[in-house]
């Protein structure tokens, strides 16, 4: 009986290999890999919701190419092992989009998959070169913008409005997206020492670090506090460096990436002030565009809250452009959507424009809005967008 | 150079007080607790009430001073001997492998329990915000913060030690440290004096959480494993079981990561740990019983 049993399984598994599921013809799917529990769960579902928000839309308004997009979703549990199982578990679920966590380490065992059955894969906001072709391959796509862009950006804005001479680069190397801005921030140095700006000097500390007292002290050391201080870190390690810079009596300009954006962690450092950020759209209500700020309205309807960070939009954006691409290709299929996303050139999207070439699919170049903290209240006071696109050799670094 | 002292004191003082809880469990059980760690971290997540939203609720965190120091010292306190009452009890005659691979895993309950409650996402907290102001002395410029761990550790020190020396209590679990089964069989009630072990530890662990909730601003769910792992390593070079020792590799750890960092060019400073574990690693190979070792663990032939 056991043996019959055996073989009738065996049959079935040969069947349902030989075949797979067959597309469905009058539906599209997404399917979402990403992490519904665990650590990464609370980087993840911020997008994942901007996402659902665009799909929405596009459904209400008649669907992508006359077809209703539909949603499967397979949880990571933030493994990496999970995250390969998650997104074979979303092919099967017939996904013509692969949507995978918001880290490259994390993201990347299901894009493979993915990229493996050719389908096309985004990563919800990885800013590493890797999440997109260097790293996966040909198909794969990150929403956001590189790290090193941010890096860049803030030095070239403090240079130029804000009269910053004298910089200070803080890296904590943790992750390679902390590395990343100050890549960004070390090419572009060059260029403004040429013009009059120093370095003068830098530092490095580990985000689990108790302490930077060491690290402050050299600040401290130097003849003139400087102008500015590049500090590359994310959370949790930034609260701590900040605190600790400014409970150190240091008031520089501290110029950050996009990833301490947020104002859920400032009642840590009460009243700072002269922080910067950049971000692709405002969650402070003051956004320039009247449309980012009828999104941020939409998603506190739809979740309960407002958006914690600017990492919510890459979400929306991402889903946007994929389907502008269906909708210009008129089919589904992978090797045209990808064909028709490396086509986009500036794109428009509600939070800023959308480049992609057969070399890059990912951001080289970005407007960013800044974002200044004063005593205490973030808010919009100005847009910088650098002078030319990050060079491949500055992001391979 | 002052600078570099009081840096490298107030580095030195949370390792120190880490690994003396560390030490104080092992004198008595012979038991390495790495769930200490995760104890730091509850007691700073017991500041805030559970939510998951990205923005912190602070609950207890808004307490004054007087009230929050007990209160996180209590917390930090009742939740190791729970431990103790629910867990280590059972095992108090497994093998201390068996142990140790117990600690780990209620170190992961503890953890994930606040994963549950809180979300991985780290959160903020102004802990004793009037704390984070400069002050001077002697002509070095330092936040108050780190002035007050570098007296707060030495008067726990200073109340440790007189507690140990002058008490009953402090009399048995002296004797229960250096021969447990002697101390037994002399009339030192076991239970009373590993309870009040896990009690101490867990109040430094309260301690910890205070000064590096203070620091850091930051409440997250992995933030005692750094802390955790450092004192560990202090009280194997100090000596597995010596409290002195403990303590005092604890200051040494903390010295030689500042010094590391003022001393290494800056392309060796990333790799700044290690340089600091490769001391450690000279340490043990010329004494490979720690700095202190303590009489307890001695082989007896």
């Amino acid at each position: 009986m056991a043996y019959k049993m055996r073989i009738a399984m065996t049959a079935l598994a040969v069947l349902s290999v030989a075949y797979p599921a067959l597309a469905d013809d009058d539906k599209i799917v997404v399917g979402f890999a990403t992490a519904e529990s665990g650590f990464m769960e609370a980087y993840d579902k911020p997008a994942q919701e901007a996402a659902m928000i665009r799909i929405q839309e596009i459904n209400a308004a008649g669907g992508l190419l006359g077809k209703q997009i539909e949603v499967v979703k397979a949880d990571t549990k933030s493994d990496r092992a999970e995250g390969a199982k998650a997104g074979l578990s979303v092919l099967d679920g017939g996904a013509d989009l692969v949507v995978v966590s918001c880290d490259y380490d994390f993201g990347s065992p299901a894009a493979l998959a993915a990229e493996d059955a050719g389908q096309v894969s985004f990563f919800l906001c990885a800013e590493s070169i890797k999440a997109g072709i260097q790293g996966v391959g040909p198909h794969s796509f990150s929403a956001s913008v590189l790290a090193p862009v941010q890096g860049a950006t803030m030095a070239e804005w403090a240079f130029k409005e804000k009269g910053a001479k004298d910089f200070y680069r803080l890296l904590d190397t943790w992750t390679v997206y902390n590395k990343g801005i100050c890549d960004g921030f070390d090419w572009m140095m060059p260029k403004l020492e040429a013009q009059g700006a120093k370095l003068v000097g830098e530092d490095t500390f580990k985000n689990e670090d108790a302490s930077i007292a060491a690290q402050i002290t050299r600040i401290k050391s130097l003849p003139k506090e400087p102008d500015a201080i590049m500090l590359c870190t994310m959370m949790p390690g930034a609260v701590s460096a900040i605190k600790q810079l400014r409970a150190a009596g240091i008031n520089s300009m501290i110029l950050n990436g996009s990833g301490v954006d947020g104002s859920y962690w400032l009642s840590a450092v009460p009243d700072l002030s002269n922080f910067f950020v950049p971000v692709q759209g405002s969650i402070y209500g003051d956004d320039p565009s009247v449309d980012v700020n009828k999104f941020n309205a939409t998603y506190k309807e739809k979740t309960g809250a407002d958006p914690s960070s600017q990492y919510v939009y890459p979400g929306y954006v991402m889903i946007d452009v994929w389907a502008k691409a269906v909708e210009r290709a008129g089919t589904t299929k992978a090797d045209a959507v990808v064909a028709e996303l490396e086509k986009m050139k500036d794109e428009p999207t509600l939070f800023g424009t959308r480049t992609f070439t057969p070399e890059l699919h990912h951001q080289n170049k970005a407007r960013y809005l800044i974002v200044e903290t004063k005593a205490g209240k973030p808010g919009v006071v100005g847009n910088w967008t650098i002078s030319e696109p990050v060079p491949m050799e500055a992001l391979l670094k | 150079m002052l600078q570099i002292l009081f840096d490298a004191l107030s580095l030195g003082s949370l390792y120190a007080l880490g690994a003396l809880g560390i030490a104080l469990i092992f004198g008595v059980m012979r038991l390495v607790n790495f769930a200490h760690g995760d104890v730091i971290a509850f007691c700073v997540f017991a500041l805030l009430w559970p939510s998951t939203d990205a923005m912190a609720i602070v609950f207890a965190g808004q307490l004054p001073w007087y009230l929050l120091v007990p209160f996180v010292l209590l917390c930090g306190a009742g939740l190791s001997v729970l431990c103790e009452i629910v867990v280590f009890r059972r095992f108090r005659k497994a093998n201390p492998a068996t142990m140790m691979i117990t600690s780990f895993a209620l170190g992961f309950v503890i953890r994930y329990f606040l994963l549950m409650l809180y979300s991985s996402r780290p959160k903020s907290i102004s802990l004793l915000p009037t704390l984070s102001q400069p002050v001077e002395i002697f002509g070095a410029r330092l936040p108050l913060l780190q002035l007050i761990t570098i007296i707060a550790t030495m008067a726990i020190l200073i109340g440790l030690t007189l507690f140990l020396r002058q008490t009953r209590f402090g009399l048995e679990m002296r004797a229960a440290a250096e021969n447990f089964s002697m101390a037994r069989m002399l009339g030192v009630r076991a239970n009373r004096v590993i309870m009040g072990a896990f009690a101490l530890s867990g109040a430094l662990a309260g301690a910890i959480a205070l000064i590096f909730g203070s620091q850091t601003g930051t409440a997250d769910i992995q933030m005692g494993a750094s802390i955790m792992l450092m004192a560990f390593i202090a009280t194997v070079i100090g000596g597995l079981g010596s409290l002195g020792g403990a303590v005092l590799a604890g200051f040494l750890l903390g010295a030689a990561s500042v010094v590391m960092q003022v001393m290494l060019p800056v392309d060796a400073r990333p790799f700044r740990d290690a340089f600091v574990y490769g001391a450690v690693i000279l340490v043990l190979l010329f004494r490979p019983q720690g700095l202190i070792a303590a009489r307890g663990t001695k082989e007896r032939v």
